[in-house]
């Protein structure tokens, strides 16, 4: 039954992509892919709940094999969750045209491809899988972007980071059936150094995919190049499957790691959390400034994968699968906050033409669904109660307040410094989505003419939006229930208190339940009941104050002027740069420029010293390479004598 | 539900709304007094919302939902948090939890709000003092979830209510843990009730405005609900000050009744405070705090060496 509608809706992804391919078909076609994605989702949440796994279990062998269990059916479903909506909003995002055929076709594989990454159940079909997933994205940019010098750029950043880093995806999953221990734990013998090369591999190279500082480069350039409901999907979902090989490496094959390599992991998540929302921050394109905070949440999560791996190394399995389940909720929860997000901004993008951030203004009014779904989305990624990422990230503060309690001096204090860096990762994040929500939708309209006014997209575009937006208070409100069937997804017997979240809220041990519907019900009351109080009594409309001068457009505030106390404070570590020029005529002021920008210290300083030496390393290389046949005669005559004289010395053979 | 129970509820819900206006009136005429002025009576907030709730609300021109809103929202949080917040160990359940993460969200709530009502406004004042309130939010959420864990530490639990329990009686004092935690959360206590070092309460001048910045434009029964929000961040900051990071006795009827108590030293410390320091620069309360987390994590490092 669950089988058949999964295979129903791969069928009709795979369907929806060959009708994108004629022309006057594509809506259709994309909405077919929506309704397919919908299907496969309803099957992977179903797995989930039910526990029980379609086909095979894993295997170490090089065999191809298929199959659903528990943690692929919750990866399945957020699949779904994301994707249904996000390609009812191509159907209208994307205008008619070749290239956006191809677009619309390109999904389609793209999504067929993420999910054989999650049904795969051989090393094989998994690495295909990894790598085609890989490709995809970058073809979707090229397409999209035909002929753009930039989004080549762009690619071949992206592809060369994650080919380099994926490297140690390779050789973690290579290393993983080599030893037999693909869907076999505890072959793999704790402590021991295979352990450690394949869970540090396993790290660098899908923590590269998933974006983790210092890995994360290519990151907050490729996604905001690709149509925003593509966009969508590789921070919704894309990235996820990393974090989805994570826990299967970490987590479910290796066994128990030691605790180094736990406070290892906090650390590049508390790195990535911080990182990333800091120079969210500073960004003035919304596309730019959502990508790098799907870094910070990759770092939250990547917190709560490392509180689960050094709880679990310290023998507290309970809490462990406290902290997995964290984890994995806040993956299924950024990935419905980040689409919407996204699928806000392409529509932001389609009425008003721009993304940069001090273009936009009071499109609350101009567009109120679509803006009151975007508001609903940036009160979720800043944490805010009652909505589902405050949900995620108190289950994972508790997961991380427990590491003091368990662990050692040294772990306990990494689990600390995670803690603070996490909670500083809330507020940053609050200040960041403070200035997105007061740019775009707060204040006067900046764009748009009163010819060509700003009007709110096409009702399915807001459809998708709502239904996202509708997603984040759920879960929000009720994330007991999953967060409960998530904590049994820990492949170790829990041993935990089994209804202790079996309520609508979430409730571990140790802490202060948390009665998320109980606090909604109160704030929606309390915010009633005040407004019904404070009546309609209302003196005449009067302009803001500015010391009694007239307000103006020259007034207004910009992103750069209400991130300016943070980026003083942060000056340090930061070191903006910043250019004022003033121009003046006979003592008059006549022009002031002002250029600011804060550079990714990341890029600055590592990267770019790196890909210098690497140019001047291929420089040398060149030197060799004079395209005289006489020269090469000659090197293989050389390589030919030494390869002999080795072996008449005996050093080879 | 035994009468120590009921009585802690009663004194919760009554203390929070109602008596919650009288703790920045204590601190308000203490001040004066240090200073050697008469000042106002301490009753003085109540006399400002009798006022306030008489007069009609201002429209900004251009302000959409978010400014109308934003006064209420803020005040249901403060209300939600004031809910949350017990004062004995064995205080009843109140729909919303007891659980100390949860506070931060909820404070977090209505510091959103004051800032998206000051984007609303467009008003450069109002901004100011929100890009201010929440650079400080940065690194006052940091050290109050540290000193959070310090209590949860000592206590086994981030329940406020085990939390009180936790900490009551004169054991989970021997050693020098619950003191640091303490000294971290004085910090955080000054920054979340806006007082100096970190924010001047008194100040009429916008350029210096932190927590008055986005109140500039209210009036009227908006106005009232945000200064009660204020008295109520300092019932509950100071309620939890109280109750967990200054020793206290372990029965129920027992910590009621040194409630009042504390909580007028903590007014009074306060005050006292406010008059021998001067408001710091705004670029250096960000040390300041973290001082206070660096404090924190000392009393960490303390309690994982096993040193009580």
């Amino acid at each position: 039954m669950i089988g058949a509608l999964l295979l129903a809706g791969l069928g009709a992804v795979a369907a929806g992509g060959v009708l994108c391919g004629t022309r006057g078909t594509v809506r259709a076609g994309l909405v077919l892919q929506a309704a397919g994605s919908a299907g496969i989702g309803v099957a992977g949440f179903w797995v989930l709940a039910t526990g029980a796994a379609l086909g095979p279990g894993f295997t170490s062998a090089l065999e191809p094999r298929v199959g659903v269990d528990g943690l692929s059916g919750t990866f399945l479903g957020t699949l779904g969750l994301v994707a249904a909506p996000a390609l009812v909003f191509a159907s209208r995002y994307l205008r008619p045209g070749a290239a956006n055929r191809l677009v619309g076709g390109l999904t389609a594989v793209f999504l067929l491809v993420l999910a054989l990454v999650l049904c795969a159940r051989d090393p094989l079909t998994l690495l295909f899988g990894w790598e085609a997933m890989t490709l995809l994205p970058a073809v979707v940019i090229l397409v999209a972007h035909r002929g753009d010098q930039q989004a080549r750029r762009t690619v071949f950043t992206y592809l060369t980071i994650t080919h380099l880093g994926g490297v140690g995806t390779w050789v973690a999953v290579l290393l993983l059936a080599g030893e037999g221990a693909i869907g076999s734990p505890g072959v793999i013998e704790p402590g021991s150094v295979t352990q450690g090369v394949i869970a540090v591999a396993a790290l660098v190279g899908m923590g590269t995919k998933a974006g983790v500082m210092p890995l994360h480069v290519w990151l907050p350039r490729a996604h905001p190049m690709a149509p925003a409901p593509v966009s969508a999907l590789m921070s919704g979902v894309m990235i996820k499957i990393a974090v989805y090989a994570l826990v299967r490496v970490l987590v479910e094959w290796l066994g128990v790691l030691p605790v180094w390599f736990g406070v290892l992991t906090l650390a590049v998540g508390a790195l990535s959390a911080l990182g990333g929302v800091t120079y969210a921050i500073f960004q003035h394109e919304l596309k730019r400034l959502l990508a790098l905070h799907s870094i910070e949440n990759i770092g939250i999560i990547v917190l709560g994968l490392g509180a689960c791996l050094v709880l679990r190394s310290r023998g507290a399995d309970a809490l462990a699968a406290f902290a997995l389940a964290a984890s994995l909720l806040h993956t299924v929860n950024h990935a419905v906050f980040k689409a919407l997000l996204f699928l806000g901004a392409g529509a932001f993008e389609r009425a008003t033409g721009t993304l940069e951030l001090d273009r936009l203004g009071g499109l609350l009014r101009r567009m109120p669904w679509t803006g009151a779904a975007f508001l609903v989305g940036a009160m979720a990624i800043a944490g805010l109660p009652p909505l589902n990422g405050f949900a995620s990230e108190w289950a994972t503060l508790q997961a991380l307040l427990h590491l003091p309690a368990v662990g050692g001096v040294g772990d306990g204090l990494a689990g600390a410094f995670a803690l603070a860096a996490l909670a500083s990762t809330a507020a940053l994040a609050l200040l960041c989505f403070a200035k997105v929500v007061g740019l775009v939708l707060l204040g006067p309209v900046r764009s748009g003419s009163d010819e060509h006014p700003v009007t709110e997209v096409a009702p399915p575009m807001v459809g998708a939006t709502a239904v996202l937006a509708l997603a984040c208070v759920v879960l929000g409100i009720v994330p007991g229930p999953l967060f409960g069937a998530l904590t049994d997804l820990a492949p170790w017997p829990a041993g935990s208190p089994a209804g202790s979240s079996a309520g609508l809220g979430l409730d571990l041990p140790g802490t202060g339940s948390l009665p998320t519907a109980g606090i909604a019900l109160v704030l929606v009351a309390l915010v009633a009941g005040l407004v019904l109080l404070r009546g309609r009594r209302s003196a005449a409309p009067a302009p803001s104050w500015a010391c009694g001068q007239v307000v103006g457009p020259e007034l207004n505030w910009t992103g750069a002027g209400f991130s300016k106390p943070l980026r003083l404070v942060l000056e340090v570590v930061l070191r903006p740069q910043r250019e004022i020029a003033v121009r003046s005529q006979g003592g008059v002021l006549q022009e002031v420029t002002y250029h600011g920008r804060v550079p990714q210290v990341i890029d600055e300083r590592v990267y770019r010293p790196l890909v210098r030496r690497s140019v001047e390393l291929a420089g040398y290389v060149r030197r060799m390479q004079s395209g005289s046949l006489g020269t090469y005669v000659a090197y293989l005559i050389a390589v030919t004598v030494v390869l002999l004289g080795a072996v008449r010395t005996g050093v080879i053979g | 539900m035994n009468a120590v129970t009921t009585a802690a509820g009663t004194a919760q819900l009554v203390g929070g709304v109602a008596l919650a206006p009288l703790l920045p009136g204590l601190v308000q005429h203490w001040k004066a007094r240090l200073q050697g002025r008469r000042g106002p009576s301490p009753v003085q907030p109540y006399r400002e919302l009798r006022r306030l709730w008489a007069k009609s609300t201002v429209t900004v021109e251009g302000t959409g939902v978010l400014y109308r809103l934003a006064p209420s929202v803020i005040a249901a949080s403060l209300g939600a948090a004031v809910l949350l917040v017990p004062l004995t160990a064995d205080a009843p359940a109140l729909g919303v939890g007891h659980d100390v993460l949860a506070l931060a969200g909820l404070l977090a709530l209505a510091r959103f709000a004051a800032a998206a009502s000051a984007w609303d406004t467009a008003n450069g004042f109002s901004l100011m003092g929100a890009s201010r309130d929440l650079m400080i939010a940065v690194f006052v959420e940091g050290t109050m979830v540290l000193s959070f864990a310090v209590a949860a530490l000592v206590a086994g639990t981030t329940d406020l209510r085990g939390l009180i329990a936790g900490t009551a009686g004169t054991a989970a004092w021997a050693g020098p843990v619950l003191a640091l935690g303490g000294v971290a959360f004085a910090l955080v206590a000054i920054a979340e009730t806006g007082r100096q070092p970190v924010d001047n309460p008194d100040t009429h001048l916008e350029l210096t405005m932190v927590h008055e910045g986005p109140l500039l434009e209210y009036a009227g029964r908006d106005l009232a609900y945000l200064h009660w929000a204020m008295a109520a961040r300092h019932w509950v900051v100071l309620v939890l000050a109280a109750q967990v990071f200054v020793p206290h006795p372990a029965g129920g009827w027992a910590q009621l009744a040194l409630l009042p108590i504390t909580l007028g030293v903590l007014c009074a410390v306060l005050a006292l405070t406010e008059t021998l320091l001067a408001k710091a620069r705004i670029l250096l309360v960000p040390r300041l705090l973290a001082a206070g987390a660096l404090v924190a994590l000392l009393g960490i490092t303390a309690r994982l060496a096993g040193i009580s």
